[in-house]
């Protein structure tokens, strides 16, 4: 099963038969069977025809829609699941509830160790760099989460591990071109920046879909407040993942030379930065290898590739808010 | 499943729209030949049209069976590369 990239601008998607059929300029440029597809994501503009759309709509694949720069726009979402037990579950839980208290705690526990373990194994792999300081830093915001029961104290201490951990990226990029500060979004101002930006896009995408899956509404987190129209709890599930999938792809990507400061332009006016067409490419290509690589699961004690785990992870959730167990694993690797 | 489907149909048009179902299901490795990695309902789904449209009298298609095992040994020697299903791009060759 894969995922449609349509990053040509102005294509035609429409179906024939039982494939997903895409054209542009007249010409067919991709034809595929949709038994083989599990998500569609249109980069930039594109038609649907409407035999497309209900056609995706019917198999519950879901239809995602990024800007050519990679920011999130919206959603094409099959019928949500039936399983009104657990968005039940996910409601009781909502505020302060010890329920949320844990999980919070869970997510953040993950993100800050996968953070943590990361440094830590750069800095095996290049004994010349000096992350000591990062890495305690980090371990003193990791020690007490076990013992916070507040929501925003958690939060604080989320926000004091990322800090840590972004003030020392710059030292995990081995290519002299590319430097980084500062986390910048909305736009992102250097390539460093608009590759996690765009990284984190897709992976908000498979998230989602997970999410869906298991029967969640998406818009009711527990880290992360609501907001019109944001989905909360991709984004709370997705805190474990983002060093695990996106910044171990931006860094390779950089590190390897996959892409090269000649693979991004500047947007003039507003300073953002963003791929060209052929850069984007070369990074959807890694991202999804990256999402089919394989890791032996620490909880489950077997063999998983990170998409699976998205859904493994959204399972997982759904039992302990259900009662079903006694608490909820975040994935952490080492 | 992993199977392999040949087929010989007599009559062009009948034969034009097999190739096509056949397209949904699988990869196109020779002229009359597919390779489909199929569910059980994927499979069921595939016959039951396949079915509706033969004159078994005068067409024929075969299914043949490879267990994982003997799928992963099959040798390919020219011809069409297997397709990478992970992920598919949308894209005009020339950019």
């Amino acid at each position: 099963m894969g995922t449609v990239y349509i990053t040509q601008e102005d294509a035609f998607i429409g179906k024939t038969d039982e494939r997903l059929h895409v054209k542009f300029d007249k010409k067919t440029i991709l034809d595929v069977p949709l038994i083989k597809i599990d998500g569609v994501v249109v980069l930039g503009r594109a038609t649907i025809s409407p035999a497309a759309i209900s056609e995706l709509l019917e198999r519950h694949i879901p239809l995602t829609f990024l800007a050519e720069t990679g920011r999130y726009l919206g959603r094409l979402e099959p019928e949500v699941s039936k399983n009104i037990f657990v968005r039940k579950a996910q409601w009781q839980a909502a505020g302060e509830s010890v329920q949320a208290i844990h999980v919070v705690q869970g997510f953040v526990r993950g993100k800050l160790k996968n953070y943590r373990n990361m440094l830590i194994r750069r800095q095996r792999e290049f004994p010349d760099l000096d992350l000591a300081a990062y890495i305690t830093r980090l371990e003193q915001a990791i020690a007490p989460i076990d013992t916070t029961n507040s929501i925003n104290s958690l939060r604080g201490l989320e926000g004091a591990g990322s800090a840590a951990y972004f003030s020392c990226f710059h030292q995990l990029i081995r290519a002299t071109e590319f430097t980084f500060t500062t986390r910048s979004r909305r736009p992102p101002t250097d390539p460093v920046n608009s590759l996690l930006s765009f990284g984190y896009s897709l992976l908000r995408h498979d998230i989602q879909g997970a999410i869906d899956i298991v029967g969640f509404d998406p818009y009711l987190g527990y880290l992360h407040c609501e907001r019109y129209g944001r989905p909360a709890l991709a984004l709370d599930l997705m805190e474990e993942f983002r060093p695990l999938i996106v910044d171990a792809v931006v860094l390779s990507a950089l590190n390897k030379r996959l892409l090269t400061s000649a693979e991004f332009v500047t947007e003039p006016l507003s300073h953002a930065v963003s791929l060209t067409w052929e850069g984007r490419k070369t990074f959807l290509r890694l991202y999804a290898q990256k999402k089919q690589s394989e890791f032996k699961h620490p909880v489950l004690g077997r063999k998983c590739s990170y998409q699976e785990a998205f859904e493994l992870q959204a399972r997982l959730l759904a039992k302990y808010l259900m009662g079903e167990i006694e608490k909820y694993p975040p994935l952490v690797l080492k | 499943m992993n199977v392999v489907i040949s087929y010989d149909i007599s009559e062009d048009k009948r034969r034009t729209k097999i190739h096509n179902i056949l397209k949904s299901y699988g990869q196109w490795v020779q002229y009359s030949v597919f390779e489909c990695q199929l569910s059980d309902t994927q499979y069921a789904k595939l016959r039951w049209r396949l079915n509706k449209l033969i004159k078994p009298d005068t067409d024929s298609i075969r299914f043949y069976f490879l267990c994982a095992c003997c799928f992963g040994k099959v040798e390919r020697v020219g011809g069409e590369p297997l397709y990478d299903d992970t992920i598919f791009f949308a894209e005009c060759a020339d950019g």
